[in-house]
């Protein structure tokens, strides 16, 4: 075996890979970028090369709802699914009987199938059947039972407490699992030099869970970017596109009015996006592997 | 003023007991080492006085304060950890000033304290660094840094120098105690390695099991130890142990050999468990005879295993003896110097 008989063994054995990526990835992505610049009419390709996706996108009135809305459900989602899932972890860590088992059962909503979770919480939460609801107004809080999914000013909230209760679990496993790693030396050196609870989580425990915190935030982002089926099934975009998000505009505006230019400039600015968000995590980590994962 | 008192001192986890009752006082100013193998219940202990373990009963009072039920922050106490436990984010400085800063202490102040430490310390020059830029015997130095910020009336040290290699330990352990002698503060400090103990300690406990075995100034403990436990864990290489009969004044061994007179009255014809350490044999050849086994030279002394009375015995000697393996050499003992413990209890045999 000479030097470059190893570098083509080499390049044979990642071929596979590559061509699936090749395949699954840079194919359809290249399809979604050439769409997004042709015209369509009725169906039919007429033109390549233009921008008049992107300009029909811009001066439809719903994109900026949809923008705003995305916004809730993005930056929204991902610091009450963080915060809830910190406190949570916190809790989880604690050495007992009762955490150890609620540590395997906290993962339930992760591993039900999105359609049931949007179809329990959408009856759950139903305006005149629901049980939620029902309850609320049975204890006197509410004067009448309330359409949590059909009040505009409303829906995108409820969206956004449905996604916690689904993606929290994985997010408060992950940050307990990096909080029971803290050192048990450094906590205890803390305790000796007066720290109270407030000032372990804030001196020690929260700097040594920085690269978990960092990198569970980012992935759920990306998590929640890309989740379709949960709103979409909850609400259909609805009551007026009031929680109507770019995930399910797309899909309703490539599959449902089968305008796939303006769906694809759409995803385009999604796919920018994402990127954007992939880029802050890969620098965050590069950043903590230079650090010797101390930063 | 950081004078400790230790009364009755238990704790179980659950069902089993680890501390059997632990007496013990230590004066203010001195350097108390813990000492014994490895699950003998002496972090434990330590534990407990920092208030990190809480203890199953007992009085613990630091400076005529019962302490029991105090949070560690309340005990006037500062800890430095085996894995020094520094706070990897927080640079030198800051890990020497967080207990201060906790305190809401001026920042001026602050800044004072920790110099006057560092300075101390010789740590001057790394104020800046973060711990993984630091070598273990720099990390060990901020550990102790951190607790000489605070001013405490007790330091507590729990096996300071386990992670550090030989020639460092060596070097850190003349530092602590030049640290002591500096600042005067009552140490506890805890080690399983008897040298440690031996050249550190005003005062040494030696414990076994969840029991104190023996308390005393390190050379009362190598010279008047009080069981078999203690004559064998302090003093390296550890002293020989030889089954003996009293016979008409003498020590005499399993195959007859007799090896002096008895170091304390013995009942006739009673056996006992006789003590000799390796340095007070001295070679005779009118004494005992002894074949040699091993010629281990270190330099400074030569250590010979030889087979006497049945037995195998380590000899060390300080003369250039030529003896090789095989030879035949005789041995007695320094008047004085042989103990006699009891063959059942291992007790030491009192005159």
């Amino acid at each position: 075996m000479n030097r470059r008989s190893d570098i083509w063994l080499a390049y044979f054995m990642i071929l596979p890979v590559v061509a699936a990526v090749l395949a699954f990835v840079i194919g359809p992505t290249w399809d979604v970028i050439t769409l997004s610049l042709t015209q369509f009419v009725m169906g039919q390709a007429r033109g390549f090369g233009t921008l008049v996706n992107f300009k029909a996108l811009l001066a439809d009135p719903v994109f900026p709802v949809v923008l705003k809305n995305t916004a809730i459900w993005i930056l929204g989602g991902t610091v009450a699914c963080v915060l809830t899932g910190l406190c949570v972890g916190l809790f989880l860590a604690i050495d007992s009987k009762l955490t150890g088992a609620l540590r395997a059962l906290i993962l339930l909503p992760w591993v039900l199938p999105d359609v049931v979770t949007a179809m329990a919480w959408k009856w759950m939460l139903h305006g005149q059947v629901g049980i939620i609801g029902d309850s609320f107004s049975r204890m006197g809080v509410t004067d009448g039972p309330i359409s949590f999914l059909g009040n505009p000013d409303m829906v995108m909230w409820i969206l956004v407490l449905i996604l916690v209760w689904r993606k929290m679990p994985l997010v408060a496993l992950i940050l307990c699992a990096a909080i029971r790693a803290v050192p048990a030396e450094q906590i205890e050196a803390s305790r000796m030099d007066g720290a109270n609870a407030f000032h372990r989580l804030r001196y020690v425990i929260l700097p040594n869970i920085a690269f978990s915190l960092t990198a569970v935030t980012v992935i759920s982002m990306i998590w929640i970017t890309a989740e379709f089926t949960l709103p979409w099934v909850t609400t259909g975009g609805g009551p007026a596109n009031a929680s109507q998000i770019m995930a399910t505009y797309i899909y309703q505006q490539s599959f449902q009015f089968f305008n796939w230019g303006v769906g694809s400039a759409m995803s385009v600015v999604n796919l920018v996006f994402l990127m954007l968000v992939v880029g802050l995590y890969l620098y965050i980590n590069r950043r903590s592997w230079a650090a010797g994962g101390n930063a | 003023m950081g004078s400790v008192s230790l009364s009755n001192i238990r704790k179980s986890y659950g069902a089993v007991e680890v501390l059997h009752g632990i007496n013990l006082d230590v004066a203010d100013g001195e350097f108390t080492v813990l000492v014994g193998p490895s699950g003998c219940g002496k972090s434990t202990l330590l534990r407990s006085l920092a208030g990190l373990e809480t203890i199953s009963s007992g009085e613990i009072t630091i400076d005529g304060k019962v302490v029991n039920k105090l949070h560690p922050k309340h005990r006037d106490i500062a800890m430095v950890f085996q894995n020094y436990a520094l706070y990897p984010h927080m640079n030198v400085a800051e890990n020497m000033g967080f207990s201060l800063k906790l305190a809401k202490v001026p920042r001026a102040e602050i800044e004072a304290k920790v110099r006057k430490a560092a300075e101390i310390l010789d740590l001057t020059e790394m104020l800046g660094r973060k711990p993984a830029q630091l070598s273990g015997g720099q990390r060990q130095r901020v550990a102790m840094g951190r607790a000489i910020v605070r001013n405490p009336a007790v330091f507590l040290f729990d096996e300071p120098l386990s992670n550090l290699d030989a020639k460092l330990r060596v070097q850190m352990r003349s530092e602590i105690k030049e640290l002591h002698q500096r600042l005067g503060t009552t140490i506890v400090y805890v080690t399983h390695d008897q040298i440690e103990a031996m050249t550190m300690a005003d005062r040494i406990v030696v414990m076994k099991a969840g029991h104190v075995e023996q308390i005393g100034a390190p050379l009362e403990l190598y010279d008047n130890p009080a069981n078999v436990f203690v004559a064998g864990f302090i003093g390296s290489p550890a002293m020989n142990f030889l089954h003996a009969t009293a016979k008409g004044g003498q020590c005499v061994l399993a195959d007859g050999t007799a090896l002096g007179p008895l170091p304390v009255p013995v009942a006739e014809g009673r056996s006992f468990t006789l003590g000799i350490r390796p340095e007070h044999f001295i070679i005779d050849q009118a004494a005992a005879p002894a074949l040699v086994s091993l010629v281990e030279p270190t330099g400074a002394e030569i250590q010979f295993t030889a087979h006497l009375g049945g037995a195998s015995v380590l000899v060390t000697t300080r003369d250039r003896i030529t003896a090789r393996v095989g030879d035949p050499i005789g041995l007695r003992v320094e008047p004085g110097r042989m103990h006699a413990f009891d063959a059942k209890t291992g007790q030491r045999i009192e005159g």
